[in-house]
């Protein structure tokens, strides 16, 4: 199958999964225990009686049937209309949008960082195999990857803001309240790709291209950065790619803590407020660029690396 | 060629990676300029954290006018004292005749823009309120009139309803300028002494003093909310000297604070949040009942709860008229004595039983205001008496075990006192039929004594009454009220006024606040 012919099926393929997702996150959300218009008339403080709260059922349109409320929720979305808040009747688009757009910017800030440190330790650690360098590569990418966000975030908080006075406690939407939590997300993010680059690396300098290159009198830092990094970015770019996904799903903890608006703590709020029209939307969304970031990674992959 | 090629590629290889550094060193570097330089440039702006974000400023919608009371911006006709009584605010008085009240408003109150507050005002803001906050639908069934320059009449109609000074001092009932107000989201006009500066949905909110403000000279020229769930960053925010109070503290924080008492003051007095606990009468014997209550030590739990919590000695804090209750001390050898005398036997695992069957109890409970550790404390506690229980959480108590009446006790917390009275808490917990009076309790002489709360003015005789209705499901060992979160501030030396001797939630800074 031609290249065009496998991206057009791949396509077709995401729209079904996309259709699939939407319903099973609609059918989710209608079978979860729990009844929205009851929950927020007692967050509202009001005697839930069975009148007012079929009223108020009534209001929120939770008494039509599953199927004219999936069709209506399908048909906003495509009009880019993610219905209202269950939580306080604001429309969610533009709480979605500007959720994904500050969950972008720290996703891009931490990813950047992260590669910006475990691209050349983990070369260094490859290179250097079994040597002092490497244990202390090693050991610090373990410990970054063992330790809880939360308590990064703390120890940051602590040590660059009260003992050494580089950062405020409370940064508001300056690039200085990106640095703490793009910091704090890019810690244990570092960790595991030092380890994931460093096996790459060691994985191809054992390949017999290299042996050959070397014979060649190829110098080894071109081996290095000419041949062995371009073949081991296609897998690099993969992990990448899926820390993306994750990464845009927001840290709730990170997020929290740093008073940074992001789509994590969005979702979390509307968790606890029972509010589906936000957690359909986050859903939907997250769903989507997954399937996307797994197709543009699977073609550049093959970009990469042709005889993939 | 191809080694020029290659070194112009090593250049700018070294370049980006330079450029790149010098970003983020400049980006990353220096000492912070938001709040940190801020707060130590002297100046009379109050930077506090709230834990509470909310997407509108509509004083009558929801609870969104108890953050526009606590950010100074709203005020209603009566605020409370230290001592939960409606004072007077924007109005003097409101007198009682039978089923009509008489509100006599101030001279000279005006609202931000300098317009004044009429009668007319006041009633057109209690019609909206009216409508869109359906705590307060009631009020479309009273007869409000305006009197002249300064009075309003209401007629309640063929009930006497004696709460409405006490009702007209919740802060959804802030005074709006509804004619010249745009943006009741994001921007109401109303007469607190602090007006509208910046509004971030859910976020952080700014305030300036209010130039035109009706009662006399603001102390602060403004004043900083800053959102902040997280109790972590608001002590290291609180010791770096970004903020300069805040309320709700964790009795972590509380630890480190009470450390340092030359630089920082805490203020803490019981609120009305209360925890408590059902027991069910459809399935509790007597004696059990009476043994769980004999049994749970409030003191040790609030012990526990290191300075969050203060024992209840009734649902209401010790300050109010109407907690004059008597509460049965701990004595667990009289609590293991009502079991055998009932014909429970001690087991060899050291659990009671009768019949064969040992006591197993349901203990339902929520996570939430600390009624997780609550539960397994009192497991702990009726445990070494020989009460045996298990728990069983749930994430929504309203749908689940408050909607079923399936559990043996079951813990809730709720706020017991809104507006200075008992008649609240009593209606939703005692009356018959109410929301949270599911467990069999009953009481005909109960019933009757709250017909009579129901119409009784004067405050003294509705603290007597309160005292008594409560008192009677105390006896009948119906519920068991264990203790009431403490209203806890801390602030740095100098800061004052910021409501941290009031015990309820929705007031913050006011004129007198200083820093």
């Amino acid at each position: 199958m031609s290249f065009r012919k496998q991206v057009a099926k791949r396509i077709l393929e995401l729209i079904v999964i996309l259709i699939v997702l939407s319903f099973l996150t609609f059918l989710l959300m209608y079978l979860a225990p729990g009844d929205p218009a009851e929950k927020r008339l007692s967050s509202q403080g009001v005697a839930v009686t069975k009148e007012v709260l079929q009223a108020e059922q009534e209001r929120m349109g939770l008494l039509r049937p599953f199927m004219v409320r999936y069709g209506e929720w399908l048909g906003g979305i495509v009009h880019g209309d993610f219905g209202v808040s269950f939580k306080d009747d604001m429309p969610v688009a533009p709480k979605l949008a500007a959720g994904l757009k500050n969950t972008t910017i720290l996703a891009l800030a931490s990813l950047i960082l992260s590669l910006l440190v475990s691209i050349p330790l983990g070369i260094l650690a490859a290179v250097k195999k079994n040597s002092v360098l490497d244990h202390i590569v090693r050991l610090l990418s373990f410990i970054g990857n063992a330790l809880p966000n939360f308590l990064i975030s703390v120890l940051l908080m602590y040590f660059l803001c009260i003992q050494l006075n580089l950062f405020p406690v409370v940064a508001t939407g300056s690039i200085q309240g990106l640095c703490l939590p793009a910091l704090s997300l890019a810690i244990p993010m570092s960790g595991r790709f030092t380890r994931q680059i460093r096996t790459e690396i060691m994985e191809q300098l054992g390949q017999e291209y290299v042996t050959g290159l070397r014979l060649r009198g190829v110098r080894e830092k071109d081996i290095l950065l000419r041949n062995v990094l371009r073949n081991a970015s296609g897998h690099i770019f993969t992990i990448v790619a899926l820390q993306i996904g994750t990464l845009m799903g927001g840290s709730v903890v990170i997020e929290t803590i740093f008073r940074w608006p992001g789509i994590g703590k969005l979702v979390m709020d509307s968790i606890n407020a029972r509010d589906y029209p936000t957690i359909m939307g986050f859903v939907l969304i997250m769903g989507t660029i997954y399937v996307v970031i797994n197709f543009i990674s699977d073609i550049l992959y093959h970009v990469l690396d042709p005889r993939v | 060629m191809i080694k020029g090629e290659i070194k112009m590629k090593k250049r700018l290889l070294v370049m980006l990676l330079a450029f790149c550094m010098i970003l983020t060193m400049t980006a990353c570097g220096g000492s912070g300029e938001d709040a940190s330089s801020e707060g130590s440039n002297g100046d009379n702006i109050l930077r506090t954290a709230a834990s509470f974000a909310y997407p509108s400023l509509d004083v009558h919608k929801e609870y969104y006018g108890w953050y526009t009371s606590i950010y100074g911006l709203s005020e209603a006709l009566f605020r409370f004292d230290e001592n939960a009584v409606a004072v007077d605010c924007l109005a003097e008085d409101a007198v009682a005749e039978g089923t009509t009240w008489t509100i006599t408003l101030k001279d000279g109150v005006a609202f931000s823009n300098g317009s004044p507050l009429t009668p007319d005002m006041v009633i057109r803001n209690i019609q909206r309120l009216a409508e869109v906050n359906e705590r307060f639908s009631y009020f479309a069934d009273f007869d409000w009139k305006a009197d002249g320059d300064n009075k309003i009449i209401v007629n309640t109609g063929a009930d006497v309803y004696p709460m409405l000074k006490n009702d007209l001092a919740s802060p959804e009932c802030g005074m709006v300028d509804l004619d010249a107000t745009e943006d009741f989201d994001k921007n109401p006009i109303c007469t607190g002494p602090f007006v509208i500066k910046e509004f971030i949905p859910e976020g952080d909110v700014t305030v300036a003093r209010n130039d035109n403000y009706w009662g006399g000279d603001v102390k602060l020229d403004g004043a900083v909310f800053y959102y902040m769930q997280e109790d972590d960053p608001k002590l290291l925010a609180m010791q770096s000297g970004e903020i300069d109070c805040y309320n709700s503290v964790s009795s972590a924080a509380l630890e480190v604070y009470e450390k340092e008492p030359d630089k920082y003051v805490v203020e803490s007095v019981a609120g009305t949040r209360l925890q408590y606990y059902i027991l069910n009468e459809n399935r509790l014997d007597d004696s059990v009942r009476e043994a769980i209550n004999l049994t749970i030590n409030k003191e040790a739990i609030a012990d526990y709860l290191k300075g969050t919590v203060s024992p209840a000695n009734s649902p209401y804090p010790d300050s109010t008229a109407y907690s004059n209750v008597t509460i049965p001390a701990v004595d667990t050898d009289k609590a293991k004595k009502l079991l055998e005398d009932d014909g429970y036997t001690l087991g060899d695992d050291g659990i009671y039983q009768k019949d064969g069957k040992p006591i197993k109890l349901n203990i339902c409970y929520y996570a939430a205001r600390s009624l997780d550790t609550l539960a397994v404390l009192m497991q702990e506690q009726l445990k070494a008496v020989g009460i045996d229980s298990y728990l069983t959480v749930e994430e929504d108590p309203d749908s689940t075990y408050i909607a079923t009446a399936d559990f043996d006790i079951a813990l809730y917390c709720m706020i017991s006192d809104k507006c200075g009275d008992p008649q609240y808490f009593i209606d939703s917990t005692l009356a018959d039929g109410s929301y949270y009076n599911v467990a069999g309790f009953e009481s005909a002489e109960c019933e009757e004594l709250i017909k009579q709360l129901k119409v009784e003015v004067d405050p003294d005789k509705r603290a007597d009454l309160a005292n008594q209705i409560v008192q009677i499901a105390i006896d009948d060992n119906a519920f068991g009220y264990v203790g009431l979160f403490n209203h806890t501030t801390v602030m740095k030396p100098g800061v004052s006024g910021f409501a941290e001797k009031i015990p309820f939630d929705f007031y913050g800074i006011d004129a007198n606040t200083v820093k």
